[in-house]
């Protein structure tokens, strides 16, 4: 992109903020529709794939996996995507996939918006996570949908955040006659929830694992997240569903993430010992082995603003001040 | 029309500028700007007076496209290529408080790194004045989401943060050419005043200087720098080992004062 068209985009964003200008009025024109479609991934449990993306305006913050399971009693969903609109075009494809069977049970992997901001359409009383993911829902959750609006606009009509009505803290739950094992994990967030399907062996991972697009770091914590990996690589299962890329026969999102984020500490820690600029790291070349992972660029120059503070404070040394 | 109010409270602010560089000085019309600003032309009778303003590619602003974080928006300012710099001063065109800083390098390459709060999507303007009073110009333009510079400081959400009022890191390092590089890293909630019931209270002030007590550079800093001030300077020091002293103000007149190290070029 020339610098000159990045100009003119950001300007008109500046002169146009929440206007009723001709951009708007066009995007306001479309029907927005999201294109959802259920890939069979085991033995009736289906995923939702989302863009290997960022959150804009063509895709309406679908860049998600979302997934549901049928037990003999009904359905099970993990997640629930970055909208109100969302939620439903999802309910529509459940009853179209499994006719007839009542959703019975909902997990939120982690608080992040295009996780659970589908949660409005399902009852609360339903709707399950660990304590910490409910709090973060609880403290974060209306400046995501502040920023949500702006990234991604109408599709977030009518969106609100809402929290789980369930606190978990069994390591095991029976819904509909399925067994589910539940980790409580963290590291991508300070509250991760992983699900396993007892009968299946499928593990939703959320986002402690990503497939073929770069992690995000927003909330991040490496050391812990890596902990959190080696635990789900020791884990009996037979799939991964990471929470961003495709289904996962042999822990290759286990190993990609896990590299990934080992360099980028590493080249952070590197970066911030050499005395650069935040703007300088943001230039580091990134090596062969991750390039062609999606967005890689654009999220390690975010990875550089979420992690260099800590860095900083960690690596730099102290000073002896006279005041 | 929802524009016009937008546009009608920016052209009461830039009357309000254009009045006050009247009533000074008459100033020539400034050149095109390729940021495209609404507020480039009171930017120019308010921050770059004094010379002839133009756009020079050896101003090199280094900024994201998108705020990431718009409390802590990373800017790096290369203007090495430039000879004989008097001053660079950073603005955010957008800003409720424009002026974001100033620095004088005496002893130091043309070069800063800072963070600065954003409070929407906007401009900025970096100016670099030499000895003639010629402004050369750069900038970039950034997207951010609302709320930077009026929300408080992280700091007030600890109870301790006058104990650790002023607590310093820092590295300095020599970079491949051997040129010597700090980094100064210093709590303080750079409060602008603009957050409800909490009192503007920033810190204003840094020099560094060298062991016979020269300037190296000095900085006057704004209510826009970022909490936790952290800034990367190049003294121009020689080659051999050496000892820098900083000094630091704020607004409520605490002095911070510290030693810095810089070590010798390695040869191989
Ligand atoms: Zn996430």
């Amino acid at each position: 992109m020339t610098i000159d068209s990045q100009q003119r985009r950001a300007l008109l964003k500046v002169l146009g903020a929440g206007c009723g200008c001709c951009i708007c009025g066009a995007a306001g024109a479309r029907l927005l529709e999201y294109p959802l479609h259920a890939t069979e991934i085991a033995s009736k449990t289906w995923a939702v794939h989302g863009e290997l993306s960022h959150f804009n305006l063509e895709n309406g913050g679908n860049i998600v996996n979302v997934a549901f399971i049928e037990v003999p009693d009904g359905v099970v969903v993990i997640d629930t995507g970055p909208s109100k609109r969302y939620g439903q075009a999802l309910l529509t494809l459940i009853e179209k996939t499994v006719p007839g069977r009542p959703v019975l049970r909902v997990y939120n992997t982690h608080h992040h918006p295009d996780h659970c901001f589908g949660n409005q359409v399902f009852d609360q009383s339903l709707i399950a996570a660990p304590q910490g993911v409910i709090d973060n829902i609880n403290l974060d959750g209306n400046g995501f949908a502040d920023n949500m609006y702006r990234l991604v606009g109408d599709w977030m009509r009518g969106t609100a955040p809402v929290a789980p009505g369930v606190a978990l803290e069994a390591g095991k739950e029976e819904i509909g006659g399925r067994q589910f094992s539940l980790f409580y994990l963290s590291g991508h967030t300070s509250a991760d929830f992983v699900v396993r399907d007892d009968t299946t062996g499928v593990v939703f991972s959320g986002d402690l694992a990503f497939l073929f697009r770069a992690p995000t770091t927003p909330h991040a914590d490496i050391a812990t997240w890596q902990g959190a990996i080696n635990e789900l690589s020791g884990l009996d299962k037979d799939l991964i569903l990471p929470g961003h890329g495709p289904a996962d026969k042999r822990g290759e999102s286990l190993v990609q993430t896990s590299d990934y984020l080992a360099w980028l500490e590493d080249t952070l820690t590197g970066a911030v010992d050499s005395g650069l600029t935040m703007n300088e790291a943001m230039q580091l070349p990134i090596p062969d082995g991750f390039s062609s992972l999606s967005v890689v660029r654009e999220e390690f120059e975010r990875s550089v603003v979420h992690l260099y503070p800590a860095l900083e404070d960690q690596l730099m040394p102290l000073i002896d001040v006279t005041r | 029309m929802v524009h016009s109010k937008k546009f009608l409270s920016i052209s009461k602010l830039m009357l309000s500028a254009v009045l006050l560089a009247c009533s000074a000085l008459a100033q020539a019309a400034a050149p095109a700007d390729p940021f495209g600003s609404v507020m480039w032309q009171a930017m120019v009778d308010r921050y770059f007076t004094g010379g002839d303003v133009v756009f020079d590619q050896r101003v090199k602003v280094i900024a994201p496209y998108s705020a990431e974080n718009q409390m802590h928006v990373p800017i790096t300012v290369d203007a090495t290529g430039l000879e004989n710099v008097k001053q660079i001063v950073a603005v955010a065109d957008l800003n409720p408080i424009q002026h974001v800083l100033t620095v004088r390098p005496k002893q130091a390459l043309s070069f800063i790194g800072f963070r600065l709060k954003l409070q929407q999507s906007s401009p900025i303007h970096v100016g670099v004045q030499t000895e003639d009073g010629t402004w050369h110009m750069g900038g970039a333009l950034i997207d951010a989401a609302g709320g930077g510079c009026t929300a408080p400081a992280a700091a007030h959400g600890t109870s301790n943060w006058m104990q650790t009022l002023g607590e310093t890191r820092a590295l300095v390092r020599r970079d491949s050419k051997g040129d010597a590089r700090m980094t100064v890293r210093m709590r303080h909630p750079m409060d602008t005043g603009l957050a409800a019931g909490i009192p503007v209270f920033y810190m204003n002030k840094m020099v560094v200087k060298d062991e016979a007590g020269g300037v190296i550079a000095e900085l006057d800093l704004f209510e826009p720098v970022s909490e936790n001030p952290t800034i990367t300077l190049k003294p121009a020091v020689g080659s051999s080992a050496s000892q820098l002293a900083v000094s630091t103000r704020d607004t409520e007149g605490n002095e911070f004062s510290f030693p810095l190290s810089v070590p010798a070029v390695t040869t191989q």
